[in-house]
């Protein structure tokens, strides 16, 4: 263990020590915090007219938010369950960073919705009254099982991690540490245990994660309105939700391996392999997108049309001409031949990409409503300051979770970096030997003449 | 796998309270999982028993709950599991 | 089972809007304001619909005066979360805004964007206001009720009297105010109704029919023939 320690010593670096940068960090955060503060308080005390929400579009920024947030919180699920479910090994030391952004991001984006509502008083009375034909309920059960399946998802692994720190680290924390590590000794029992809970966790983690953006998706599938009523809507916000979750992901892990000199944990080939990632979900983004507006297009429904030319050559075609470039075509130009600036690259990419994926939300949710059935007055959204500072808010608030987790628990996994060393690669060894062909006569005799 | 070593010589020894205050709250989070997921599930069967009194669509709360009622006890076992499973095996040590 | 309708005339409708204007007086339904209108949060519970002619710019086709439509498959009632929004045993869908969290689902699911939201505190009590209708808070949804607080007025004034209901004693504020009489209210599953007959004119349609909302207000289309 004193080995282990040693040579994950710098990880355990940002929870001992405290620089400046930290301190700047954490003012600018508060700073964006107390914008999204201000904005709700002065949404609670004047009512939601304080956003630039109106009839027809009563749906604006908030439930965009809600959306891209919830879609992020898949960036977790995707490398931690998927990647170890898959065995590789590459994953090791980004799976600590992936779980946390899915924790920090669904309490983000539950909040959303929160802050959406007229009446926010009565909150509980979706938990008395609650109807179960209603997709919100739908969705509110959905993301409390993913939040209670990633919360448990991340804390299992870091239990020894935790037992690490509550032994090598003192002062105050040491009591925290000391009960969350559940007196961890890592003993083989133990071990056995928690690698069975780890293994049921990451297969039921999946279907609960595309469950919950399914059902994000189903608030705007299941009503009639033109382009949203789409049968495509389930698999295409799961998709994105992915999508977007990597391109986060790459973002916080370049940052943290900026800030806490990570260089010799997250090398240019976990990036090369998360680029590759990402470029596979644009294509696949790329084809939803294209199979919902040719199918739109081709059955020239004139109700569904209004919606479809705003969106092309109207009024949204600033935004969505610029998701488009964001989401396809950046990435296209800087995810082919990764191997050369992989990390400028894929960060380039994963940026414009998370500001795509957002615009891409809100080209779901505000033309539908903007271009109405009826000949109503047809409406014109435009943000205030509130629904800005919320944005901004919740940007901060998350990224604070974020940070505040990073100076009390270890980044990377220690046990899993150290595992990695001392096991996976003789497991691996083991695995490959195993696909190749058993060793018959001939092969042998060769290898005997010709082996020292 | 490698045992973990003990604390380093400088930590300070922990004192018998300190030790009784920790273990209380780790059996106290290894309670939580029934706590709040049985909240979840006796939720959802108000919810079932609401929609039934009110003949509101009760088949699309029996729906959900037929699938989201057997994900909730999984996650409730599986905690259950493996947090009473590392507690106690520290007092087998 | 009684089943409250109402048929609208469009050949008989001039679109002066005194429906629009006898709704907000009997429901207190408030003038938002300048600014606030200026935003498109107009509150109006009924509303002429000014349908733009395709051939001749600028021109209105005709005037539909759209209160809820009352549907009976209500797309809107399906979504909300709380059982704020519903369809009464006789064909009303209801409002209650005391439980609305102003998740504003039903709005957004709504074809005929029939549903109304208190961006601010618009309302305060006044003098001049119905005392028979509650005056809703900031932050809910409300829309037309078919002024129900008048079928309960007239139920309990038949319930003293020790007799039954009488076919014209419950009307709604639009259809008693219109000055050519286009609006028709009434129970539909009255086969001697005037509202029952009407319903089935050959010149007889529905808003976006084909969506199955099933709404319970029938339009007359102008002239002879199928709108």
């Amino acid at each position: 263990m004193a080995e282990r320690v040693e040579v994950d010593e710098l990880l355990l670096d940002p929870i001992r020590k405290t620089g400046r940068g930290f301190w700047i960090a954490f003012v600018a955060l508060l700073g964006l915090i107390a914008w999204g503060a201000a904005a709700y308080l002065t949404q609670l005390r004047v009512g939601l007219g304080g956003t630039g929400l109106h009839q027809p579009v009563s749906w604006g920024f908030y439930v965009t938010n809600f959306v891209f947030f919830i879609g992020i919180s898949h960036a977790g699920t995707l490398i931690s369950a998927i990647l170890r479910l898959s065995k590789a090994e590459w994953r090791r030391p980004v799976t600590r960073m992936a779980e946390v952004i899915t924790c920090m991001v669904l309490l983000v984006g539950g909040g959303q919705i929160i802050v959406d509502l007229g009446r926010p008083d009565r909150l509980l009375n979706v938990i008395q009254y609650g109807r179960y034909q209603s997709p919100l309920l739908w969705d509110a059960t959905s993301i409390t099982a993913y939040l209670t399946a990633s919360t448990v998802y991340l804390y299992l692994p870091m239990i020894p991690d935790i037992a690490i720190l509550r032994d090598n680290l003192r002062g105050k924390r040491n009591f925290l540490y000391r009960v969350l590590a559940l007196g961890w000794t890592g003993s083989e029992r133990q071990h056995q245990v928690l690698n069975r809970a780890i293994t049921i966790m990451m297969v039921m983690v999946i279907p609960i994660a595309v469950s919950v953006h399914t059902v994000v998706s189903f608030v705007f599938s299941m009503t009639l309105q033109p382009m949203w009523h789409s049968t495509i809507f389930g698999p295409y916000f799961v998709v994105g939700a992915i999508f977007s979750g990597i391109a986060a992901l790459i973002i916080a892990m370049l940052i943290f391996r900026r800030v806490y000199h990570l260089h010799a944990y997250l090398k240019p080939i976990h990036f090369q392999y998360l680029g590759q990632l990402l470029l596979v979900m644009s294509l696949l983004w790329f084809y939803f997108t294209f199979a919902e507006y040719l199918t739109a297009y081709y059955g020239a429904e004139p109700e569904e049309m209004k919606v479809f030319w705003s969106k092309f050559t109207g009024h949204f075609r600033w935004q969505f001409w610029a998701m488009f470039t964001c989401n396809f075509v950046v990435p296209i130009l800087c995810l082919t031949r990764l191997k050369k600036n992989t990390v400028p690259r894929v960060l380039i990419a994963s940026i414009t990409i998370v500001i795509g994926m957002w615009l891409e939300r809100y080209i779901i949710v505000v033309p539908s409503l903007s271009a109405p059935r009826l000949p109503f007055q047809e409406g014109s959204y435009a943000p205030t300051w509130v629904e800005w500072g919320e944005l901004a808010g919740s940007f901060g608030l998350f990224s604070m979770f974020y940070l505040l987790f990073t100076k009390l628990f270890p980044v990377i996994s220690i046990w899993e970096m150290h595992e990695g060393r001392h096991q996976a690669i003789a497991e691996v060894m083991g695995r490959v030997k195993s696909y190749l062909p058993d060793q018959t006569a001939p092969v042998a005799a060769a290898a005997r003449e010709v082996a020292p | 796998m490698m045992a973990p070593q003990s604390r380093l010589p400088e930590a300070p020894q922990p004192s018998p309270g300190e030790d009784r205050m920790v273990r209380i709250f780790q059996y106290a989070i290894a309670c939580t999982p029934v706590v709040f997921i049985g909240g979840i599930i006796g939720w959802v069967t108000h919810l079932i028993r609401t929609s039934l009194k009110l003949h509101d669509v009760p088949s699309g709360a029996i729906g959900i709950s037929l699938v989201s009622i057997p994900v909730f006890i999984t996650l409730m076992c599986v905690l259950l599991y493996v947090l009473w499973g590392i507690l106690n095996d520290r007092r087998a040590r | 089972m009684t089943t409250w309708g109402m048929v609208i005339d469009l050949d008989r409708c001039t679109g002066c809007q005194a429906c629009v204007m006898a709704c907000k007086a009997e429901n207190n339904v408030p003038a938002v304001g300048r600014e606030e209108a200026g935003k498109g949060r107009v509150l109006s519970w009924m509303q002429v619909l000014a349908e733009p002619d395709e051939e001749h710019e600028g021109e209105v086709k005709r005037f539909v005066p759209r209160p809820c439509l009352q549907c009976d498959d209500p797309p809107c009632t399906k979504v909300c979360p709380v059982y704020a929004t519903y369809k009464n045993p006789e064909g009303i869908v209801a409002q209650i805004y005391g439980r609305c969290i102003g998740c504003r689902f039903c709005m957004a699911a709504c074809p005929y964007n029939a549903k109304f939201f208190n961006w601010h505190e618009y309302q305060r009590p006044a003098a001049g206001q119905n005392p028979d209708v509650s005056l809703r808070p900031k932050g809910v949804v409300e829309k037309c009720t078919f002024c129900h607080h008048r079928l309960q007025k007239a139920r309990e004034q038949a319930a003293v009297e020790k007799r039954r209901l009488l076919p014209g004693e419950y009307n709604t504020a639009c259809a008693e105010a219109c000055p050519a009489r286009a609006i028709s209210f009434g129970d539909l599953a009255d086969p001697t109704s005037e509202v029952a007959r009407l319903s089935r004119s050959p010149r007889a349609f529905r808003l976006l029919e084909s969506l199955g909302t099933r709404p319970k207000v029938t339009y007359l289309t102008e002239g002879e023939g199928r709108g």
